[in-house]
């Protein structure tokens, strides 16, 4: 450990004494709601400046890699986990099944919220740059648990509580399994990191065991991406966690875990895994829209939505070489952007209406138009019309299948875009051609707009002029 | 900023500039008011392209072109040629009749002239984009305005029509992009320039060639709309505002032919040529089935968006006599055939919402004896309906009449013009 080392790792530490620092704090002076959260996006940001100051490539304790894509992946999710706690500023909990319907907010620790979520964050920017599978498992448990504890955050909402339940089994199981894997693949190779199993040279003999140990670690993978049969846990740990733990469990582990799957299996095609890996893709595309068309609660529906979407991420990675290994790290971007905007529109839609509903959104258009606008821009995007960033994500995914001989998987993706346009428009539907039976105008909060204001901007930007980004990602993925 | 550039980008700005305005009574005015002069920019700057526009040049002219996305080669690249600038003198032509027959509009103003205004950008877009990418997404920017349009402004279905609208025209055009994408694979050097994409395209084996002229005419032919993508056509237009009808029959059908001539004719010419024997075959069914269809129609919208089908059909027969001895007449007719069309038809909608303003109904049996009562607005639907018929002496009979003489198999042509 030199000073090197220290400074590669400087985002870390820093996060780990801010949450520490939060977390004592909270004891001492409680239920300071504005303070903690503002604190904690102030060390994310503060992060994301060491992240670049203090960089320089090469591997540290043979664990972690310094390197482009890790930067990148860290950068879009320290934004994410930014829009994440500014979300959270004005989250209202409403609890769905008592007559009370508002939680009162000094019950609930908001320096634990805050310090939980930036510890989730450390773990996030491990994972994205572990070398070695220890670290990933080790990076997969923080933020396992982290988000176990924040899924049921809100101790009074008896969904929440089941929510955290079903997931921490889950979660649970699937650690199992992936440990287990890793297990075997140490007893093939006699080393746990990640080269080991690309540079294994191996007989016929012990082939199979290989395989074996990469589809345990690979099951590991899909239950944080969601990816179908793995998915079971997702709407019902979205629908009972609050927001914005929901708007950040749709994205920042699935962009982490996105991000840890081209730099562990990136050369699938090796292995013989790429048919069965391009099975899941459209499976899980096609699962997760066909369940979102009958959802009415708008969590459950995002919930879905997220399956689906990260359908077409696993399109990019099956298509893998160059191009879609850049359309995995481009539509992780586009993703984490739109879905984050499209939550904090949730968040001020429910916030009014006191339920996550779907009839929350009734009539919005005539209530605020520039919320049903920004909404609509959203799932625009989401759906992958131009000129949204969601465009230029699905537009190199596809470009990536094409290019590299998966029309099929491309053709079963289109589909499922066309498929998706009749849920999103669904909540457009509501807003704009469904009168409301409350008529007042609707009042948003500062921190929504903000947050509503930056994904938006973003959306639309790098949708119009997408130069910039591609051209990071195609110097990081080159 | 060139000419081109400010004839697309003005209704955009335009647009944008509704949201800005207070709604009541002045804000709605003054909405009514901006939209006339910020459509009324586009069609005086076409008026001058027109008069300024070399035709004795095949070449592509106010050509623009700025590095957009250099990571996949994509220019913001637009200029106009022969086929683009009627197209595009059309487009604004009818936007401003469309915004100007869009004044007794009471229900959300603002919103109305935010939508049309947006519409009316992407399709000039179309018209002028000389590169793949750029063309594909202003084809796209067109759905979501046609969407709301129909869907807050409509007719008692109108929900159910603007989706399914939504629906198959986003069905098709995800082929498009497929093809699109093919084709960007296909060749040596990656690029979606039109004139480049012609030029390598040349050596592509046929079999990749066809699938990718089957997966562009899919996103065209729902557009156009060509049998047995048409189905979307009828509800739309019936269920959509006067105004809205003008410019989905006027307009939009028109990008389907000229996605035809602009991307599919001149980048998989052998596709082309395999595909003329079903194109002709489709063109007749378009034609026939069309016509029959219209003449079973009681609802007048009903009928003339029937009738549109049949036109439609028109284009496509001109445009399969490409192989033929009158290639020459075929094309022109199919190009000029959009122009009457888009004229004619859009007279013809405006024409039935001032009646249905006027009587709310529809129904051609009740107006019998209209005649009498309404000398003049009589006189001008008889010349309307004669010139879609294509009675000599009005615009409908030129474009028809090429398009129906120029199949190279003289019983094709008796065929034709018997089901004007």
């Amino acid at each position: 450990m030199t000073l090197g080392h220290l400074s590669a790792l400087s985002p870390e530490l820093f996060l780990t004494i801010a949450a520490l620092g939060l977390l004592l704090a909270d004891a001492v002076w409680p239920g300071r709601r504005k303070t903690s959260v503002a604190v904690a996006i102030g060390a994310v940001l503060a992060a994301a400046v060491l992240l670049f100051k203090c960089g320089g490539d090469g591997v540290v304790l043979g664990m972690m890699a310094a390197d482009g894509m890790g930067r990148f992946f860290k950068l879009i999710l320290l934004g994410g986990m930014a829009l994440v706690l500014w979300m959270s500023l004005d989250y209202r909990a409403f609890r769905s099944s008592s007559a009370d319907r508002e939680e009162t907010v000094s019950e609930t620790a908001w320096g634990t919220y805050a310090a939980l979520l930036l510890l989730a964050t450390v773990g996030l920017l491990l994972l994205v740059s572990a070398v070695d599978f220890l670290l990933i498992v080790v990076a997969l448990e923080l933020i396992g648990v982290t988000s176990f504890i924040l899924t049921g955050f809100l101790r009074h909402d008896r969904r929440s509580n089941e929510a955290a339940i079903k997931y921490f089994l889950v979660g649970a199981f699937s650690s199992a399994l992936m440990i287990y894997g890793v297990s075997l693949l140490y007893g093939i190779t006699g080393s746990t990191a990640i080269r080991a199993v690309l540079e294994a040279d191996l007989g016929v003999a012990s082939r199979f065991p290989l395989i074996a140990a990469v589809l345990f670690i690979l099951v590991g993978f899909g239950f944080k991406l969601a990816m179908v049969p793995f998915h079971m846990w997702v709407p019902d740990a979205y629908e009972g966690a609050p927001t914005p733990i929901t708007a950040f469990l749709s994205v920042a582990p699935k962009a982490a875990a996105a991000g840890i799957l081209v730099r562990t299996f990136a050369a699938h095609g090796e292995l013989g895994l790429s048919s069965l890996l391009a099975v899941l893709a459209a499976v899980t595309m096609t699962v997760g829209n066909l369940a979102a068309l009958r959802q009415s609660n708008v969590k459950r529906l995002l919930a879905y939505s997220s399956i689906a979407q990260m359908g077409y991420v696993l399109v990019g990675f099956v298509a893998a070489g160059k191009l879609g290994i850049l359309s995995v790290l481009v539509y992780s971007a586009a993703y984490l952007v739109m879905n984050l905007g499209a939550f904090a529109c949730v968040i001020a839609v429910s916030n009014d209406a006191g339920m996550d509903d779907l009839m929350g959104f009734s009539g919005l258009s005539r209530r605020s138009l520039p919320l049903a606008l920004a909404t609509t821009v959203f799932m625009l995007s989401l759906t992958g019309i131009p000129p949204m960033v969601g465009f230029v994500g699905k537009f190199s995914v596809f470009a990536a299948a094409v290019a590299e001989g998966w029309v099929w998987l491309a053709v079963v993706g289109v589909i499922n875009s066309v498929i998706s346009l009749y849920y999103y428009f669904g909540i457009v539907h509501r807003m704009f051609f469904v009168d409301s039976e409350r008529p007042l105008r609707i009042s948003v909060a500062a921190s929504l707009v903000g947050c509503i204001s930056v994904t938006l901007l973003g959306t639309l930007a790098a949708g119009l002029f997408p130069g910039p980004l591609l051209e990071w990602v195609r110097r990081v993925v080159l | 900023m060139g000419l081109l550039s400010l004839i697309v980008f003005v209704p955009l700005i335009g647009a944008l500039s509704m949201l800005f305005l207070k709604d009541d009574a002045r804000g709605r005015d003054s909405a009514r008011w901006l939209a006339t002069a910020f459509s009324a920019v586009p069609l005086v700057l076409s008026g001058w392209l027109y008069f300024d526009f070399d035709t004795a040049s095949p070449a592509m002219q106010y050509l623009e072109k700025l590095r957009w996305i250099p990571a996949f080669n994509i220019h913001y690249s637009v200029g106009v040629d022969g086929l683009s600038l009627p197209l595009v003198i059309l487009t604004a032509l009818l936007s401003f009749v469309a915004v100007v027959a869009s004044f007794g509009i009471e229900h959300r103003v603002r919103e109305y002239f935010f939508w049309f205004l947006a519409l009316e950008c992407g399709m000039l877009g179309v018209f002028v984009a000389q590169d793949f990418f750029l063309f594909y997404v202003f084809w796209e920017v067109t759905l979501v305005p046609m969407y709301f349009l129909i869907g807050i402004w409509g007719g008692p279905k109108k929900e159910y029509a603007a989706i399914k609208f939504f629906l198959y025209t986003l069905a098709g055009s995800v082929f498009l992009l497929l093809g699109m994408l093919a084709l960007y694979f296909a060749g040596e050097i990656r690029t979606f320039d039109f004139v480049e994409l012609a030029q390598q395209s040349r050596g592509m084996a046929m079999g990749m060639q066809i699938l990718i002229f089957l997966a562009l005419y899919v996103g065209f032919a729902v557009k156009i709309p060509a049998f047995p993508f048409h189905t979307w056509l009828p509800l739309a237009h019936v269920e959509a505002p006067t105004a809205v009808s003008v410019i989905l029959a006027g307009v939009l059908l028109k990008m389907g032919v000229y996605g035809l001539l602009r991307v599919s004719f001149p980048i998989l010419p052998q596709a082309t040529q395999w595909f003329i024997y079903p194109m002709t075959v489709i063109a007749f069914i378009n034609i026939v089935y069309g016509a029959f269809c219209a003449m079973a129609q009681k609802d007048m919208k009903r009928m003339v968006a029937y009738s549109s089908i049949n036109h439609m059909g028109y284009c496509l027969l001109g445009m399969a006599a490409l192989t033929g001895v009158n290639a020459a007449a075929g094309l022109s007719g199919a190009v000029l055939q959009m122009v009457t069309h888009g004229i004619i038809t859009g007279s013809l909608f405006l024409l039935v919402g001032v009646l249905y303003d006027r009587a709310h109904t529809r129904d051609i049996d009740q107006f019998g004896g209209l005649g009498a009562k309404l000398p003049v607005y009589t006189g001008i639907m008889t010349v309307q309906v004669m010139a879609s018929l294509g009675l000599p002496g009005l615009a409908g009979f030129v474009s028809e009449f090429l398009c129906s003489s120029a199949p190279s198999d003289r019983r094709l042509c008796g065929c034709g013009w018997r089901f004007r």
